[in-house]
């Protein structure tokens, strides 16, 4: 196993959870996807500070960390917002969404 | 270990690709899920099982089970019909050019095609990521320490009911809370 297999599974992550924020409707499916990208980018930092001599190896391991901790967040938000959407108009699909458009 | 490491990059994938296919949303969930814990083994087999513990703790059992909540408070998931198949022909033909383009990179990056070099478990162990969070990351830390503060907070006003804020509560109660 070497660096170039972990950035590939890494970029092939990354393209399925793209694909499912642009194709999907649902708004759950949507943050799936948001979720797929965030672990691409966590592994390719694991990947790199494994791989590379890296002067401390400490650092790539607290980016994924950190990466985790904002992701928390952002699913706290997320889901808030879904709750609240679907209480106004019984539907998460962001087709329904139209309210800031110009 | 090389064959372990292909059986989780293998299931990653195959998670992956039923999060992103599935119709039922729950089911998408579970892909994710899969996916999920095969990263979490992999972090363990590039050297740090420390932050596959917390992916495991974290996303697992803390994001994959507020979704699961989510759908459960949402969505009534037989009625969710397809997406129609223009939508995913543009998606996926934008998705696959990504692919192939970045692909392209970083095959022709010239990446180092050698085995990783050997740990050394000094500057990996646990207690050396904890003086690094606590030293030299401290600020980073605590930032994001407040972030988290702020979603919580602001998860609770957004999803709060509208008509706990609207509605006029009794005098007495008014009373007792306003004084």
């Amino acid at each position: 196993m070497n660096l170039e297999s972990f950035v590939l599974l890494s970029l092939v992550l990354f393209t399925l959870g793209l694909y499912a924020v642009m194709a999907r409707r649902n708004l759950i499916a949507i943050l799936i996807g948001i979720e797929l990208m965030l672990n691409a980018a966590s592994l390719n930092f694991m990947a790199f500070n494994r791989f590379l001599p890296v002067e401390d190896p400490t650092v790539g391991q607290l980016f994924v960390l950190f990466i985790i901790g904002l992701a928390a967040a952002e699913v706290a938000i997320a889901l808030s917002i879904i709750l609240v959407v679907y209480r106004e108009r019984k539907r998460i699909d962001v087709d329904d969404i139209t309210e800031l458009k110009g | 270990m090389g064959g372990m490491t292909g059986l989780l990059m293998a299931l990653a994938v195959a998670g992956a690709l039923l999060a992103v296919s599935l119709k039922n949303v729950l089911h998408a969930i579970f892909g994710l899920a899969v996916t999920l814990l095969a990263v979490a083994g992999l972090f363990v087999v590039l050297g740090s099982p420390f932050v596959g513990t917390m992916q495991v703790l974290i996303y697992v059992g803390g994001i994959t089970v507020a979704m699961v909540f989510a759908v459960m408070l949402s969505t009534v998931v037989q009625t969710h019909q397809a997406e129609s198949p223009w939508r995913r022909a543009g998606a996926a033909f934008v998705a696959v050019g990504f692919a192939v383009g970045v692909g392209l990179v970083i095959i022709g990056a010239g990446l180092p095609k050698g085995l990783a070099p050997a740990l050394i478990e000094d500057a990996w162990s646990v207690r050396q990521l904890g003086t690094s969070l606590l030293g030299d990351y401290n600020v980073v830390f605590e930032v994001l320490s407040v972030v988290l503060l702020l979603a919580i907070i602001g998860a609770i006003v957004i999803s709060r009911r509208e008509e706990d804020v609207v509605t006029p509560a009794p005098a007495a109660a008014v009373e007792e809370t306003h004084p």
